[in-house]
């Protein structure tokens, strides 16, 4: 490209530079004869000036002469372009669409991977923003949960930060807005939390200083509210200004709103403002997030390096902080990082269409070129300079490549709100998506890089013919010379190995999603209710947390008094397709307390009775937990097999005592229950404890209900229940499927794109074997005239093109098998107990690509078998 | 004579190119003072029409053009006719010819009325 603009630069330059010393010849001739005519010369000069007029005109005028002309032979080959591109429409269609299909693919992949990968995150300045994270050294792995104690050291001790800042979000919370409850996802923010994201209001102010509560015990008093949710809830940002919400009974006054879009972190409604808590024994809790501002003079390494040498210090200083570091990531990669195997995968296989799609048009254009070679020769006998063939040719594939392009460019608008719609909703910055400028212009660049590849190559090849051969062998069926006829015969290879390795990464992947379909969660999925409620408490206040434990007691006493409903039963926390949650350190009875890092772990689920009934989870030993199971009697738990494992190998589970810390009471194991996969299919179960949510002090729970109804009348009635008992308890409804169906969001996405790209790779390749074939048919109907009058039969003939096609279908086979076998490799992570290298996939693989190769050369075989010798050897 | 002095139209200005190119090669100044010596200096070549129109008769491919020396020693571009130069010549000579016969015809015509 940039040899084809030089070419053009120096062949400008040496114009101008001609037309310069051929005005200034003129202009020094006239001076000498003027001083010839006995003018002195300053005088002959000036003369000589206003006799030639202004230099610089007649130059412009020289030039304009120059760019008409150029412009002349453009319309001239753009009309030669379009008459014979609209006389074989047939091969116009077919191009137009396999570049624009693959143009329109491209673009719009792009647009995605753009907006989620590529753009900088919308707010100031965003590459210094940085997520400051615990590094666990016993996993290696870092983890945004930070503890408050931990975050005011590393604040303290740092000097790389213009600003830090701690956050936690809270979703689903009951937000009353008078007398009605509505969901709203609660964020929990420090001081300088706006000041990090260098946020301004919409309208009002963002919290500062002064709205942080002085101490633990005081409440906040001012609440900012993300913008949409402000004109949800009021009609507009300013009518939101100074109206109060309540929070867990606390409440506070709008006093802004923030800039529309910020909703960081997560998807928050409404800020608040907190104080970090700074006790001794919370440094081995993590409930917060920090994010930072680097200083404009500090990079990410000084950065990292500080906070790894604080991290060290501060290991050593306190005994809970024996297996944490600390860790700087940039924001963008922490919340964008686990998408970019997604993306990238779906890119590049993008990219493979694009490359096939190409050589598809090469082959179509080369066929063509080749069935041209009369028309073109003839145009060269008439004078036409090799230059001026290529211009033509080349010409001709512009105009195709723009028309493509343009609709490549509408196809991709379409594209990318089907993508959109079809992404999982929660794939950050998905609604941000649109078709903007750089995507125009990544999608021309395509469009003229194809061109240049696949105009070029037929072009000098077209150009490259014998006058006298091609005007000797007469008609529109010159043979091609046998250079295409390779040529040809590569680019199907190549599309042929190309979409192997589609297809078998689209066969990797949807074994893994089936896999992952109808792995054995532990429990029964389908016909369960999903009721998400947030009964909301002031904190401490008894009364409050009593009527809430009477509200959950009633509504699950009458939902399983409903007819069609077996079982009903509430959990505090639903973990399918949420955050996991971390967990916490238990104390066995009789056992040594241990050193952090070195006691069982497990995860706490606050459950009702019939949970184990409802989700169908066998109970392998001991008792449920029932109506016995008060604050006034003795704590009980249930563990899960895993954790009956670890913590107690070779020993008895039931009848054990544990505690979640020294202060707090011992709990009775009273049962033992089988593995679930709760939270995430493709994640083996992790020992869980549960415990009774009547014996605590209770929570919101979300209400689980088997049923044999209808989801909708279920649904119906669950929620008057709820509105008798009280109306203020905002519920949402799902389904146990759909919850599961939403963890699979991404494995599915992943699937379906890649599996609709390897059916278009593999279409693309069948027809490039296709005209491949059709086209050698056309080229030698002559010869299997000849051969059937000399006593070939139908079936020989057909071999004979089978067998030619095959061959070549069978060497990109083998390369493109090849190729999959090294690629798959990449695949590893995105794999669900499923081998890169799994047999199944590969021999599918050739299954497909093998009958559809079959077909594709079975019409142009039965064609040419289907000759008439007579007809066509009467024809010659 | 200096005050009759006037500039010729484009169309006419090629065909005069033509014509004095005809006669021998020569570069845009040459051109320019021959054409205006011919006609006793009642035509007067304007530069801002002469280049141009050489650079458009060039790329018609009415006329090719050379780099060599000049009378004065020094470098200039020679402008020669092609053959179809030459035929341009004599269809646009024809022409002219039958232009001006019609116009003395009308004119004539005029005066005999």
């Amino acid at each position: 490209m940039t040899r084809l603009l030089n070419l053009f630069r120096r062949r400008r330059d040496r114009l101008e530079r001609d037309l310069d010393r051929e005005l200034r010849y003129h202009m020094d001739r006239r001076v000498e004869d003027l001083i010839k005519d006995g003018l002195r010369e300053p005088e002959a000069r000036r003369q000589a000036s206003i006799e030639f007029g202004g230099v610089a005109q007649v130059q412009e005028a020289v030039r304009d002469t120059w760019i008409w002309r150029w412009l002349d032979a453009l319309r001239g080959d753009v009309r030669y372009a379009m008459r014979s591109l609209t006389k074989s429409w047939g091969f116009t269609v077919g191009a137009g669409a396999v570049l624009a299909l693959a143009i329109g693919a491209n673009s719009a992949i792009f647009s995605v991977v753009n907006t989620v990968l590529l753009q900088p995150l919308a707010y100031p300045d965003a590459e210094r923003l940085v997520s400051i994270e615990t590094l666990w050294i016993n996993t290696g792995r870092s983890s945004q949960d930070v503890s408050g104690p931990d975050f005011l050291d590393w604040q303290a001790q740092s000097d790389v930060f213009e600003k830090m800042a701690l956050s936690f979000s809270n979703a689903d919370e009951a937000i009353f807005l008078g007398d009605r409850a509505v969901f709203g996802n609660g964020g929990y923010v420090s001081a300088d939390f706006f000041a990090v994201f260098g946020q301004v209001p919409s309208v009002g102010r963002l919290l500062t200083e002064r709205d942080v509560p002085a101490d633990d015990d005081a409440q906040a008093t001012a609440a900012v509210v993300a913008y949409h949710w402000a004109v949800a809830h009021f009609g507009s940002d300013k009518a939101a200004i100074g109206k109060t919400i309540t929070v867990y009974g606390n409440a506070t006054e709008i006093v802004g709103v923030a800039a529309p879009g910020f909703r960081y972190p997560g998807a928050t409604d409404i800020w608040t403002p907190m104080r970090p808590t700074n006790h001794a024994p919370n440094r081995s809790d993590h409930p917060y997030q920090a994010v930072g501002r680097l200083k404009g003079n500090a990079d990410l390494t000084r950065a990292q390096a500080q906070m790894r040498t604080i991290g060290d210090t501060l290991a050593r200083r306190y005994p809970e902080n024996r297996l944490k570091r600390v860790t700087v990531i940039p924001l963008q990669e922490r919340l964008t990082g686990n998408l970019q195997a997604t993306l990238w995968v779906l890119m590049s296989a993008v990219g493979v269409v694009w490359l096939i799609g190409c050589a598809n048009i090469a082959n179509l254009l080369l066929a063509r070129a080749a069935g041209r070679t009369r028309e073109i020769a003839l145009r060269a006998a008439l004078g036409a300079g090799r230059g001026r063939v290529v211009r033509q040719l080349l010409t001709e594939s512009c105009v195709l490549a723009g028309v493509a392009g343009l609709a490549g460019f509408l196809l991709a608008s379409m594209l990318v709100q089907a993508l959109a719609a079809l992404a999982p909703v929660n794939l950050p910055r998905i609604d941000e998506v649109r078709m903007d400028r750089p995507v125009l212009v990544f999608a021309l660049g395509l469009s003229l890089v194809s061109t240049v590849l696949f105009g070029l190559v037929p072009a000098l090849h077209g150009s490259r013919l014998s006058l006298s051969g091609a005007l000797k062998h007469g008609g529109s069926k010159a043979t091609g010379t046998r250079a295409s006829a390779r040529l040809r015969s590569a680019l199907v290879v190549a599309e042929v190995a190309l979409s192997v390795i589609l297809l078998v990464t689209a066969g990797l992947l949807l074994r893994s999603f089936q896999t992952l379909q109808h792995v054995d969660l532990g429990f029964t999925k389908d016909r369960v209710l999903v009721a998400d409620t947030v009964y909301a408490v002031r904190d401490g206040v008894r009364e409050d947390l009593w009527s809430r434990s009477r509200f959950y007691a009633d509504v699950l006493e009458r939902l399983r008094a409903v007819p069609g409903v077996s079982a009903a039963s509430g959990v505090a926390f639903l973990g399918m397709g949420r955050e996991p949650r971390s967990p916490r350190d238990f104390f066995i009875q009789g056992r040594p307390e241990g050193r952090a890092g070195e006691r069982p772990q497990a995860e706490l689920h606050a459950i009702t009775a019939d949970y184990f009934k409802t989700l169908e989870i066998p109970v392998r030993a001991g008792r449920d937990f029932d109506r016995t199971d008060t604050p006034e009697r003795p704590q009980v738990a249930i563990i899960n097999e895993t954790m009956a494992r670890t913590a107690f190998p070779g020993e008895a589970a039931l009848g054990q005592r544990i505690r979640q810390n020294s202060r707090a009471p011992w709990m009775e194991i009273v049962g033992v229950v089988a593995d679930t996969r709760w939270q995430d299919p493709s994640q083996p179960s992790r020992p869980v404890v549960y415990a009774a949510s009547t014996q605590g002090t209770g929570n919101s729970l979300a209400i689980l209900a088997r049923t044999s109804l209808d989801d909708q009348s279920i649904a119906r009635t669950l929620r008057t229940l709820m509105h008798e008992a009280n109306p203020t308890v905002p519920v949402k409804f799902e389904t146990m499927e759909a919850l599961f169906d939403s963890t699979l969001a991404y494995p599915r996405f992943r699937t379906q794109v890649i599996g609709l790209f390897a059916g278009v790779a593999a279409l693309l390749a069948a027809v490039g074997v296709f005209s491949v074939l059709a086209y050698l048919v056309g080229q030698r109907t002559r010869e299997f005239a000849v051969r059937r009058a000399l006593g070939a039969g139908a079936g020989d003939v057909i071999g004979l093109i089978v067998g030619q096609g095959l061959r070549l279908v069978a060497i990109g086979l083998v390369l493109g098998l090849a190729s999959a076998l090294a690629v798959a490799r990449l695949l590893t992570g995105l794999l669900y107990e499923i081998s890169p290298w799994d047999v199944g996939t590969y021999l599918g693989t050739i299954a497909v690509l093998g009958s559809a190769a079959l077909l594709a050369t079975l019409f142009p075989a039965i064609r040419a078998a289907t000759i008439a010798p007579g007809t066509v050897l009467q024809e010659e | 004579m200096a005050s009759a002095r006037f500039p010729i139209p484009q169309g006419t200005l090629d065909m005069l190119i033509l014509h004095v190119l005809s006669l021998e090669p020569a570069h845009g100044y040459a051109i320019a003072q021959r054409v205006q010596q011919i006609s006793r200096e009642t035509v007067r070549v304007n530069q801002g029409s002469l280049y141009p129109a050489l650079h458009r008769l060039e790329q018609k491919r009415w006329l090719k053009s050379e780099w060599h020396q000049s009378e004065t020693g020094r470098e200039a571009k020679f402008y020669t006719l092609t053959r179809p130069g030459h035929q341009q010549l004599a269809r646009e000579k024809a022409s002219w010819d039958q232009l001006t016969a019609a116009v003395r015809l009308i004119f004539n015509e005029g005066t005999q009325a």
